[in-house]
């Protein structure tokens, strides 16, 4: 009998320990803090945000976890693809990835997407909804975005951005140009940009500012997505004799464009924000041909470079977790932002909204771009061209198969080379 | 010269996109939606022979291009053979399997804009003040050396009139002894090889992706409607029509209107010649 019992119970036991009945079971790990990631994880912007917010979660978890009012909590991370960089795919599967986050998936915070803008934009609301702090870490490059949330604080005041926006780029892009005008004398610029819409804002500002800085703009052409011929254009900008190439391109055959440059011989400096050569893959898929092209990729880290002392650990850490350089834009903005939260977190030691809005707000770290701090008001990361007082961009060359930091001249790692036919 | 240059080159690409869909209803009058999800289709089946197998390029081509004449055989025999002659059903059918082709390869780890095949002749010549890159020059020469071919093959062997039989009246030709629906399967095999071949010619002067394939179905489908449905002439007239259109639009409009044109040049050609240039459908006077 007494063997029987003791049996019974050892079996009891075994249930109640598998199935976490015991009060030592249920308080042995904190319940994690759940990271929802609405993601277009098929497109450079989405999956490289992701390896980023990974790499940071395992960082932070193996170093213990989150100090929230002095209990540590782990991260976790939910990522639903929101697929909203496919063509012909609605906003509302981005705005249903979200919602899904949210309410199925019991995301305690929004890190990452929705990527393109009109789908972030229409996803404020829900975000304002149910009370959920989100930071947009990748794509969105809408000024739109940051003065919705000046324009209407209470109800945005969830939404936070860690990265850049088309109005800082295209200031970046000017001083940039500026120095290169004085370094070679250059003074004429052609603008090619591609049919969608922060593209076309992007040329149409460039056009504007770069006149009034006194360029002189030989032309501007829009291209549709997926063109695969530039050639008459190309030979447009021979003609006209331009100095610099401006290039505002997202989509892929962008590298078509820069391999006709190259064969072409073309006497004007490519210059802009082009998605195909951000990745470190760019090189060999061109074959080299997209040497000398300079390229923005929004934030700092996204390639090597010495901006802080922790930017060289990000690049390195990254490598070991994924085999390869931080790709592009998403990548360090991704990272930095599950260290801001859990700053934030650790301020306010809770993880409720309100609270949490307030700590980040007031964050003050120095991170793998710079001093990364919100503007009160807009939410905006505060941008800068030296890292010491703001979050800083990263301009690259492409250099004999590497991406060198050229711009901005504090964080600089090499000079602005010219292709040997334009000596 | 500029527009005559660039024109040519551009027409005769898109002649050969669309020349693989075209044959395809001619033969079997199978609209086949998966067109383009082929073409990339075949791109990645020789990165991956190259990149990852480590093949010869010549080998990897070889192989795409009969991994991909295969892939389409197989479609038309498990897939479209049971429902042939349902109009609506073969369309549903050839967009859905081009989905899950395209979907498959992005699940397979076609992401991104570095998947990237060699150029066959590598650097450029000056024509007529213009420096034109010697794997376009390729384009066309073999562009043109394809028709030839694919004209002689119809014209003198036995498998090619029978595909000539049915294109123009199955009944009459499947009296004379004609398997109609191993044409049908071999007009398939044959059609996905041509948009391969395509791949194979073109994809070298950018980068595979998937977008791609639904670029090239819209316009093979642009060029088969304004050609005819059907009619390979048709479809080598429509692709000038188109392909000049384009170059005299970039030249003398903007960039940005170029598939406008495109779009626009089909609803144009419905209105006022409903079967196409050389489309044999009945017009709507003779329908009612």
């Amino acid at each position: 009998m007494g063997k029987g019992v003791g049996k019974s119970s050892g079996i009891v036991l075994v249930l109640a320990l598998c199935l976490g009945l015991l009060p030592g079971a249920a308080t042995s790990a904190e319940r994690p803090i759940v990271i929802g990631a609405p993601l277009a994880t098929a497109f450079l912007y989405g999956w490289d945000a992701e390896r980023g917010i990974r790499l940071a979660v395992e960082e932070i978890n193996a170093a213990g976890g989150v100090n929230v009012g002095g209990k540590k909590r782990p991260f976790a991370v939910e990522v639903i693809d929101t697929r909203d960089l496919e063509p012909g795919v609605p906003v509302s599967e981005a705005l249903l990835a979200v919602e899904k986050l949210i309410l199925e998936k019991k995301a305690d915070f929004i890190v990452g997407g929705p990527v393109r803008s009109e789908a972030a934009l229409a996803a404020m609301d829900l975000l304002g909804k149910y009370k959920k702090v989100s930071i947009l870490t990748t794509g969105v490059l809408t000024p739109a975005y940051h003065k919705k949330v000046e324009g209407n604080y209470d109800k945005y005041k969830y939404c936070f951005r860690i990265t850049s926006h088309v109005g800082v780029m295209a200031n970046e892009f000017i001083t940039y140009l500026g120095e290169v005008k004085k370094g070679h004398g250059f003074n004429k610029v052609y603008i090619m940009v591609q049919d969608v819409e922060h593209a076309r804002k992007g040329g149409e500002f460039m056009k504007k500012m770069l006149s009034e800085k006194g360029w002189e703009v030989a032309d501007m052409k829009v291209y549709p997505t997926g063109t695969t011929d530039f050639s008459v254009g190309l030979r447009d900008v021979a003609q006209k004799k331009a100095d610099v190439l401006f290039l505002w391109m997202d989509m892929p055959e962008s590298s078509i464009l820069l391999k006709q440059w190259s064969t072409m011989k073309l006497k004007s400096l490519p210059v802009g924000f082009v998605n195909a050569a951000e990745q470190p893959g760019f090189w060999k898929a061109t074959g080299g041909k997209g040497e000398y092209l300079i390229v923005n990729l929004v934030n700092g880290g996204n390639a090597p470079a010495k901006i802080t002392p922790w930017t060289m650990q990000f690049v390195k850490a990254y490598q070991k977790r994924w085999g390869l350089e931080p790709e592009g834009y998403g990548t360090s903005s991704s990272y930095m932002a599950v260290y801001t939260l859990k700053e934030a977190i650790e301020k306010a030691g809770t993880i409720e909204s309100g609270a949490v809005v307030t700590a980040l707000e007031g964050v003050n770290l120095m991170g793998v771009y710079g001093k990364i701090g919100f503007d009160r008001k807009s939410h905006q990361v505060i941008p800068s061209l030296d890292p010491a007082q703001g979050a800083v961009t990263s301009i690259v060359q492409w250099q004999k198969g590497k991406r060198v930091q050229v711009f901005p001249p504090k964080t600089a790692e090499g000079k602005t080379l010219l292709p040997p036919w334009m000596k | 010269m500029e527009i005559l240059l660039f024109g040519i080159i551009n027409s005769v690409t898109l002649s050969l996109t669309a020349l693989g869909f075209t044959l395809v209803y001619s033969i079997s009058r199978l609209p086949n939606f998966a067109h383009g999800a082929l073409y990339v289709t075949c791109g990645y089946i020789v990165w991956l022979c190259v990149n990852t197998l480590g093949w010869n390029y010549a080998v990897g081509i070889a192989v795409g291009i009969a991994a991909t004449a295969i892939l389409g055989a197989l479609m038309y025999r498990f897939v479209l053979l049971r429902i042939r002659g349902m109009e609506i059903s073969e369309i549903i059918a050839t967009y859905a399997l081009g989905l899950a082709v395209i979907e498959a390869l992005r699940w397979g780890g076609l992401r991104g804009s570095t998947f990237t095949l060699p150029s066959f002749l590598a650097g450029s010549v000056e024509i007529g003040g213009f420096a034109v890159g010697n794997q376009r020059l390729f384009v066309l020469g073999f562009g043109v050396f394809v028709f030839a071919a694919l004209g002689l093959f119809v014209k003198f062997t036995k498998t090619g009139l029978a595909l000539k039989a049915i294109a123009q009246d199955e009944r009459a030709a499947m009296m004379l002894g004609i398997d109609s629906d191993r044409i049908a399967l071999f007009s398939f095999a044959l059609g996905s090889g041509l948009s391969a071949f395509a791949a194979v010619l073109i994809l070298p002067l950018g980068n595979i992706v998937v977008e791609t394939g639904y670029n090239v179905l819209i316009y093979s489908i642009a060029v088969s409607i304004i050609g005819g449905l059907g009619s390979w002439g048709g479809a080598i007239v429509a692709s000038f029509l188109i392909g000049f259109a384009q170059i005299l639009t970039e030249v003398f409009l903007s960039t940005q209107y170029q598939m406008v044109i495109s779009l626009l040049a089909i609803i144009v050609t419905l209105l006022l010649k409903p079967s196409g240039i050389f489309g044999k459908q009945k017009e709507l006077a003779d329908r009612v």
